[in-house]
C-alpha cells in the first residue's frame, strides 16, 4: 500500500517524462545572481575581465550557512552588477560572456576511503555549492551536519508532487545507479544506516528501475507514496515514510528525520564522483505560451527569456512566468532573469491556466479545511486577516502555513488565501519584532537607571 | 523578438498559479441537477401548477438578486447562480396549489432581507430559502399549509381535489390513512410540497452531490439518523415505533431539507466534526418539534435555529493542527486544569 497524509489536493498534473530530455545550448552571457541559496549571499571572487572557465568558483561566503557559486561556462566575466532574481528583486550578479569552448576545472574525485569519511563528503558537497535543489535552497552540507546525532530516519524526497516538473523523475530513470550512489553519500554524510526514499506511485517506472539497481545495497529502502499534492512538503514527506508528526513551529530534525530531495542527492553524486559542481540541471519548461513542453537540461545562468526561445518560443503571448511549479512557484517579473540552483520548472503562463476572480466571495464552503495539509482552518484565518485579526490569526496558528497553495487551489469562489497568510505571517512577524524592540529599549532604559 | 517581448506585461500573481475547475457557480449548478429528479416527480405528480409555482419563484428570486446590486450599485451576482438555487429550493417546499404571489413575497424575503441585505452569497446566517418558507408559513399560513393538490398517482383513489400530507395526518390522529405505504412514500405518490414527496429522487440528487464533492456525507447521514433514531425511541399513536420511525423519514420535509437546506454552506459549519454535531441538533430538534410543537413539521424552524448556532459549534469544534499529538492535548488540559486548581 502507498502512504500518505491527510488531506492534500489533485491538480491537473501536466506532466511530460516521456519527453527525453534536450541539452539547451548555453546563452552567449549567463547571469549569475550571488544569491542563489538560503543564508548569506556570496562575494564575487572576480572581476571584470577576468578569465574565467567552467567549474571555476567565482563566489563564495565563509558563513556556516552559504554555499559558493560556480561558473557553469567558460569566458570573460564582462560585468559585475546588481541583475533581476528570478525570485523578484535585482541583486549583485556576475556575468560572463560565453567563449563556447567549454574549458573545465572541475575538483579532484573523491576517491577510496574519503567516499567512506563523513567529514570528506560534508566538505565536498559545500565546495560543491550543493543547495536544496528541490527548490528551498537550503545550503546542504549545512543541513546535514545539524542533522548528525539527531536524525536517525534520513528521508529523501521523489514525490515530485508539483505538476509539470519531471526533473526529478528523469533523473531517476537516466542515472539509477548514479542517484543510489548520492542518497549513499548522503546516508554516510548524515551517519546512518538507511535512507527512506519516498517517491509517488505515479513514477512506477522509476521505481522499478530503481529496485533492479538492488538499493538495499546502497542501504536505501524505496516507499512508494500515493499520488497527491503537497506530498513532497517536508512534514507530509516525513509523516508519510516514519509516520512522525513534526512538531507545529518544529523542523523534521526535531522528530530524528532530516529530508534530502532527489536532484540535491544527484548533485552531491556529481561533487563526489565526478568532482562536478553545480552548473546545471533539467529544468522543466511549459505552460500554454510555448507549443509543447521541453525537459530542458539548461546551465545555470541562462536568461528565461533565451530558455523560452530555445524550447521553441512563444506560441501566444505568456502573462506570466512561474518559478518552480504552478503551486508553490513564485512569479519572475522580466524575461532577463536567469535560473539558479533551485529553478526545476519554468512555466509561461497565458490567461487560459488564469482562474482568478477580481471580487471573490467566500461561500463558507469549507473546502479549504478539508484539503490543508497542517490541518488548519483556512476560512477563519481569511476571515480573521480581512478583519486585521492578529492575535486571532495567531490563535488558528496562521504560522503554522507553510503556504502549499492548497487551499486557495481547491477555493471554488477563488479567496486569494495562501496570498493573505504569507502576508499575515509577515505582519506577525512585524509585530514580535517591534515588541521585542521595545522590550529591549525598556530594558535598555531600565539598565541605565 | 527581445522588442516584442519589452511590451509583454508580466502578471505576478501570488502562488497558487493553478487552481481547481470547480467554481461556485459550478457547485450551485451541480445543485440544481442535483434538483432535476425532484423537479421532475413534482411537475409529473402536480402538473402545470407546480411548473408555475417553480418558475415564478426562480424568476422572482433572479430579479430581485440583480435588482438590489444594481440598486446597490454593487457587481453584479446573478451569474453565480445561488439566486437560482434559492428561488427554486424555495418553490420545492410550495404546494403546488399555492397562489403565484406567494413565492414572489418569499423570495423577496429570501433575497433581499436574509441574503443581501447582510452582503450577499456566503454572508447570510440563515439559509434563504428556509427563512422565506418560515416568513411565509407565519404571514399566509393557509395558503401554505392548508390543503395539498392530490397527486396524479393517486387520483383513482381519491375522490377529491386536495388533502391532507401523511405527516399532518399523524400529527392529528396518529394514525396513517392505508394509502401511503412506505413504497409510494418513497417513491412520491403522496400529497405534500412540489418537491420534499419522493424520496428516490431526493436521494438520486444526494448521491450526484456527494459523487461532485458538492457536499459531504456528514449533515445529512446524522441528521436524518437521528430523527430515525429519536423517532423509534419515542414511537407516537398507535403505530408501531419501526413503522413510526420510517413514516418521521419519509413522509414530510426531512430528506429534501437534510440533503439540499441543512447542507447550505454559508450557514451550516465548516469542519467535519462540527457537521456532525450540527446535523444531530438538526435532528433532536425537528423530532422536537414535530412531537410537542404546534406545526406538524418541524424540520424549517430545526435548521433555522441550528443556523444561528453554525458559528458556536464552528468555534467549539475545531481540529488540531498537524503535530499536535493527543498526548499534547490531554497534557495541555492538564497544564489548564492545574492553572485553575493554582488559582484557586
Amino acid at each position: 500500500m502507498s502512504q500518505t497524509f491527510i488531506g492534500g489536493v489533485h491538480p491537473d498534473y501536466m506532466k511530460a517524462p516521456q519527453i527525453p530530455v534536450t541539452v539547451i545550448t548555453p546563452p552567449a552571457q549567463v547571469v549569475l545572481p550571488m544569491a542563489q541559496h538560503i543564508g548569506a549571499p556570496c562575494k564575487p571572487l572576480v572581476k571584470k575581465g577576468d578569465h574565467v572557465k567552467m567549474g571555476q568558483k567565482i563566489g563564495d561566503n565563509p558563513a556556516p550557512v552559504s554555499a559558493p557559486i560556480h561558473s557553469p561556462v567558460s569566458g570573460t566575466v564582462v560585468a559585475v552588477e546588481p541583475r533581476p532574481h528570478p525570485l523578484g528583486d535585482t541583486i549583485m550578479a556576475i556575468v560572463i560572456e560565453n567563449d563556447y569552448k567549454d574549458e573545465a576545472e572541475f575538483m579532484e574525485p573523491l576517491t577510496g576511503e574519503e567516499l567512506k569519511d563523513p567529514e570528506a563528503i560534508l566538505r565536498r558537497i559545500r565546495e560543491a555549492g550543493v543547495v536544496g535543489m528541490g527548490g528551498a535552497m537550503f545550503p546542504t552540507a549545512f543541513k546535514i551536519r545539524g542533522g548528525i546525532g539527531k536524525v536517525d530516519k534520513l528521508v529523501i524526497n521523489g514525490a515530485e508532487c508539483e505538476p509539470y516538473l519531471n526533473g526529478d523523475h528523469l533523473t531517476m530513470l537516466n542515472y539509477p545507479e548514479q542517484l543510489l550512489k548520492g542518497i549513499e553519500l548522503v546516508r554516510i554524510a548524515s551517519g546512518v544506516d538507511k535512507a527512506y526514499y519516498g517517491i509517488e506511485v505515479n513514477k512506477q517506472d522509476a521505481i522499478d528501475k530503481l529496485n533492479s539497481f538492488d538499493p538495499a545495497k546502497y542501504g536505501v529502502e524505496i516507499v512508494p507514496e500515493e499520488v497527491k499534492y503537497p506530498q513532497g512538503a517536508e512534514k507530509m514527506q516525513v509523516y508519510a515514510v516514519t509516520g512522525r508528526s513534526v512538531k507545529p513551529g518544529g523542523l523534521p530534525s526535531g522528530v530524528g528525520a532530516n529530508v534530502v530531495s532527489t536532484r540535491t542527492c544527484y548533485a552531491i553524486y556529481q561533487a563526489c564522483y565526478e568532482g562536478r559542481p553545480v552548473i546545471d540541471r533539467i529544468v522543466s519548461v511549459g505552460g500554454s505560451a510555448l507549443a509543447a513542453p521541453v525537459n530542458a537540461l539548461t546551465r545555470m545562468g541562462t536568461p528565461l527569456g533565451y530558455l523560452a526561445e530555445q524550447c521553441g518560443g512563444f506560441v501566444r503571448t505568456p502573462r506570466k512566468i512561474v518559478i518552480g511549479g504552478p503551486m508553490m512557484g513564485i512569479c519572475a517579473n522580466s524575461f532577463d532573469a536567469p535560473n539558479i540552483k533551485g529553478t526545476s520548472g519554468v512555466l509561461f503562463f497565458t490567461e487560459e491556466e488564469d482562474r482568478h476572480e477580481e471580487e471573490p466571495h467566500c461561500i463558507r464552503c469549507g473546502k479549504c479545511i478539508q484539503v490543508c495539509p497542517m490541518r488548519l482552518e483556512p476560512v477563519f484565518m481569511y476571515m480573521f486577516y480581512s478583519k486585521g485579526d492578529l492575535a486571532n490569526l495567531e490563535k488558528y496558528h496562521v504560522n503554522d502555513c507553510f503556504e502549499c497553495g492548497s487551499c486557495a487551489f481547491n477555493c471554488p469562489a477563488r479567496m486569494p488565501l495562501t496570498h493573505a497568510f504569507k502576508t499575515a505571517k509577515l505582519m506577525l512577524q512585524a509585530k514580535a519584532a517591534k515588541e521585542k524592540a521595545a522590550a529591549e529599549a525598556a530594558a535598555a532604559k531600565e539598565a541605565k537607571k | 523578438m527581445n522588442e516584442k517581448k519589452e511590451r509583454i506585461i508580466l502578471d505576478v500573481a501570488y502562488q497558487p498559479q493553478v487552481r481547481t475547475a470547480v467554481s461556485t457557480r459550478r457547485l450551485m449548478l451541480d445543485v440544481l441537477i442535483a434538483l432535476l429528479p425532484a423537479v421532475a416527480v413534482g411537475i409529473y405528480q402536480f402538473g402545470a401548477h407546480a411548473l408555475l409555482v417553480m418558475a415564478t419563484s426562480v424568476s422572482s428570486a433572479v430579479f430581485f438578486e440583480w435588482l438590489y446590486r444594481k440598486f446597490t450599485k454593487k457587481t453584479a451576482s446573478i451569474d453565480d447562480l445561488s439566486a437560482v438555487v434559492t428561488g427554486l429550493l424555495l418553490a420545492l417546499t410550495m404546494p403546488a396549489n399555492c397562489p403565484a404571489w406567494i413565492p414572489v413575497v418569499g423570495t423577496f424575503f429570501a433575497i433581499v432581507v436574509v441574503k443581501q441585505l447582510y452582503g450577499g452569497i456566503g454572508k447570510n446566517f440563515l439559509n434563504p430559502a428556509l427563512a422565506g418558507r418560515a416568513f411565509l408559513l407565519a404571514s399566509y399560513s393557509t395558503a401554505l399549509s392548508g390543503t395539498y393538490l392530490v397527486p396524479r398517482g393517486l387520483k383513482n383513489a381519491v375522490d377529491a381535489v386536495s388533502m391532507a400530507t401523511p405527516l399532518s395526518a399523524l400529527y392529528g390522529e396518529g394514525s396513517m390513512s392505508g394509502l401511503y405505504t412506505v413504497k409510494s412514500m418513497f417513491l412520491g405518490n403522496m400529497p405534500g410540497a412540489i418537491g420534499e414527496i419522493s424520496t428516490l429522487a431526493l436521494l438520486i440528487g444526494g448521491m450526484y452531490l456527494l459523487c461532485r464533492k458538492v457536499i459531504t456525507w456528514h449533515i445529512p447521514v446524522s441528521f436524518i439518523g437521528t430523527v430515525f433514531v429519536l423517532s423509534l425511541l419515542f414511537g407516537k399513536g398507535n403505530m408501531g415505533q419501526g413503522a413510526y420511525a420510517v413514516y418521521a423519514v419519509l413522509s414530510g420535509a426531512l430528506v429534501l431539507s437534510a440533503v439540499f437546506m441543512a447542507t447550505d454552506y454559508s450557514t451550516s459549519p465548516v469542519t467535519l466534526k462540527g457537521q456532525l454535531v450540527y446535523g444531530v441538533g438538526c435532528g433532536i430538534l425537528t423530532v422536537l418539534i414535530r412531537k410537542f410543537g404546534s406545526y406538524p413539521e418541524g424540520v424549517t424552524y430545526a435548521i433555522l435555529i441550528m443556523n444561528l448556532c453554525s458559528w458556536a459549534i464552528d468555534k467549539g469544534f475545531r481540529r488540531h493542527q498537524f503535530g499536535v499529538s493527543k498526548e499534547d492535548i490531554e497534557a495541555e488540559k492538564a497544564a489548564k486544569k492545574a492553572a485553575k486548581e493554582a488559582a484557586k
